[in-house]
């Protein structure tokens, strides 16, 4: 069983990564803040806040600075003549098989932070999934939509 | 039939009562708002209502023409927003014929024409006479009979038969009729829609002698029985509810099978008629619903793309009930092409664990703290022990299986499901670890087929991750042709497939 070439994403998703963790995941911190507008900071509840605070900005700092890495580290897909292949996950690991005569279309998409890295993320929509290769360099995503489009033509079979 | 054509004028009027059901809590709104104003009479809202609707219902059925044109059926429809839909043959999934109350009166149909993707659902014509359904049907289906799309030049071949020969008829018994209308899972559906009609209706009650009355014929006045007889007629209301519905709807139950296609027909008042190509067919799936499994009943469902229900889901019941032991040659009749017994394997003694903790806790945690706030009584206790005995359950449930194009992945929810799919219908296959799966060196795997707007999916969890693997090898076009050899030793993983003798 010959398993295909397995390719990584462009490192310089980690930073996109971190960006978008940076922001989405202060969202977080209103959690403490809500139950400190309620039930004040006096005694007990000091303990409460800061505790949860803390843990927060802990998982907060790993989220931005450990994670993004790890999840570059784990990403990995292979294309070929009959299926695509994506590995991901760091705590919970998934692998996915897509046959290429399921391949119903492919986009590549960017969004202005993924612009501004000069990345793009492939889509692939099978008749009842959508997967996607997050942060490839666009030049790369391009080649890889055609690639996948060219295979998906010539493994045509109806649904 | 080169020209546009219009349905039948009944169309105007079956539209306008799609327009009440699917606005129906818009209009309740209106109503009480206009049941709150005086200086407007309360009728005048509903009948200025239903002949704004009425008007829109003939405006819709003079704006929507058909026609067929080669190989396409062409619908335009829209008031002020023309939409134009072009339905080639050779994508058309299903043709399903449904003739409600309304237009039995009249001796009309509907004809629903389903492809893949959810814009299929503009794709109804909502009334014409049968004669006419029959054309399109038989115009659209020369092509769908044809084992694939692409050689769509044979289609047109003079000895090609206009009615394809019914090759089967199997019906469905009254006492297998009687039992799936009796044991029928829409039974708590039936019950929450009692309950909310009756939480509607108890202030009326509870303000009027009757209830009064009702309370002098109870002769206990404890609480106590008072809920418990509440909680009986509610039950038996609401089984009653389902019995019927279901009787209605399974009731001349009726499977043919054709060469290319299965036809599936069924209801009493509101008669629905059901093609399926077989090419079109995704997976079938059995399940064992909790009340039908002790008695040895099951219920076989059919997954096509493109089935699109107002659910969105994409299967079809191809019987509704039927013993375990028969499922087979049912099988063997109606779809040959899917082998039938496969041996499997289980998942490994390890995982079993996992299974019962995972039903087990979630269930214990909300126990403990419901009986720690509520006071509740002690046989609560008895809901965490029944949670063991269903992860077990579950556990002993779970296995995979493969053959040479097909895969079988059995598991449990609450009723069990069998399925089996074509290697060449799997959309995707996919394989996770979770951190503590993968200290124990455990794997689930998640297999989607197509099957109305999204897909379905099909999970079995903690398998060996070498299965796994073997699993997800199975599904490479290029891959291992023949089955992999089952691992040598632990015999006791090994089952056979699907088990239902």
């Amino acid at each position: 069983m010959n398993e295909p070439a397995f390719h990584k994403i462009t490192p310089r998703t980690i930073r996109v990564w971190q960006i978008g963790n940076f922001i989405s995941n202060l969202f977080f911190f209103a959690l403490p803040a809500a139950y400190a507008a309620v039930f004040g900071m006096n005694g007990f509840h000091f303990w409460v806040v800061t505790g949860v605070t803390s843990v927060i900005f802990i998982l907060w700092m790993l989220s931005i600075f450990l994670m993004p890495y790890l999840a570059w580290k784990h990403w990995r897909y292979a294309i070929n003549e009959k299926e695509i292949d994506l590995k991901r996950g760091v705590l919970f690991k998934t692998r996915t098989l897509i046959p290429l005569s399921r391949v119903q279309h492919v986009d590549t998409r960017q969004g202005p932070l993924l612009r501004w890295y000069n990345l793009s993320t492939v889509t692939i929509s099978t008749a009842a999934t959508t997967h996607e290769i997050p942060g490839l360099d666009t030049q790369i995503a391009g080649r890889v939509r055609r690639q996948i489009s060219t295979y998906a033509r010539l493994a045509e079979e109806d649904v | 039939m080169s020209e546009f054509e219009r349905q039948h004028p009944v169309a105007s009027v079956s539209r306008a009562l799609s327009l009440i059901r699917g606005n129906f809590i818009t209009i309740l709104i209106f109503l009480f708002v206009g049941a709150q104003s005086d200086n407007f009479p309360f009728l005048w809202w509903i009948g200025g209502g239903f002949g704004f609707l009425l008007i829109l219902g003939v405006a819709n059925w003079w704006r929507f023409l058909y026609k067929i044109e080669g190989d396409t059926l062409h619908i335009k429809s829209g008031i002020f927003v023309r939409k134009d839909l072009y339905l080639t043959k050779d994508r058309i999934q299903v043709i399903d014929v449904t003739s409600g109350i309304l237009q039995r009166l009249f001796g009309l149909v509907r004809l629903d024409i389903q492809t893949a993707g959810s814009s299929s659902r503009q794709a109804a014509i909502e009334a014409i006479t049968r004669d006419k359904a029959a054309e399109i049907n038989r115009m659209l289906r020369e092509l769908t009979n044809s084992p694939t799309g692409p050689d769509s030049d044979e289609e047109f071949r003079d000895d090609s038969p206009a009615e394809p020969e019914v090759v089967k008829t199997i019906k469905l018994p009254l006492k297998e009729l009687l039992v799936a209308a009796s044991t029928s899972g829409s039974f708590g559906i039936a019950l929450s829609v009692i309950a909310t009609v009756f939480s509607q209706i108890e202030p009326l009650i509870s303000e009027s002698e009757l209830f009064e009355y009702l309370f002098g014929l109870i002769p206990s006045q404890t609480d106590t029985v008072m809920i418990i007889t509440v909680v009986v007629v509610f039950v038996v209301f609401a089984w009653l509810l389902s019995f019927f519905s279901t009787l209605l709807t399974y009731g001349n139950f009726q499977l043919d099978v054709k060469e290319k296609e299965v036809v599936v027909s069924r209801g009493i008042f509101e008669k629905k008629r059901i093609t399926v190509p077989f090419n079109r067919i995704q997976a079938i799936h059995v399940t064992e619903g909790i009340i039908r499994q002790p008695l040895g009943f099951a219920t076989i469902h059919i997954e096509s793309a493109g089935y699109g229900d107002d659910k969105g889901t994409g299967s079809i019941v191809l019987y509704p009930l039927i013993h375990k032991s028969k499922i087979l040659n049912l099988l063997q009749e109606v779809l040959p092409d899917y082998p039938k017994e496969l041996e499997g394997i289980r998942p490994p003694a390890r995982a079993a664990r996992r299974y019962i903790f995972r039903s087990a806790f979630p269930v214990t945690v909300i126990t403990g703290f419901l009986y720690w706030q509520l006071d509740l009584n002690i046989w609560i206790w008895l809901l965490p022990v029944i949670s063991l005995f269903w992860g077990w359950q579950k556990y002993k449930d779970a296995a995979i299986g493969w053959g040479d194009d097909i895969l079988l992945l059995r598991s449990r929810r609450l009723s069990k499901s069998t399925a089996y799919i074509k290697k060449k219908r799997v959309q995707d296959a996919s394989m996770q670890q979770s951190p503590f799966q993968t200290i124990r060196n455990l794997a689930s795997v998640q297999i989607f087929v197509a099957s109305g707007d999204r897909g379905k999916s099909f999970q079995v969890s903690d398998l060996e991750r070498e299965d796994g693997d073997t699993m997800l090898r199975q599904v490479r076009k290029n891959g291992v042709k023949t089955p992999d050899h089952l691992p040598e030793e632990p015999h006791q993983r090994r089952v056979l497939l699907p088990g239902w003798i």
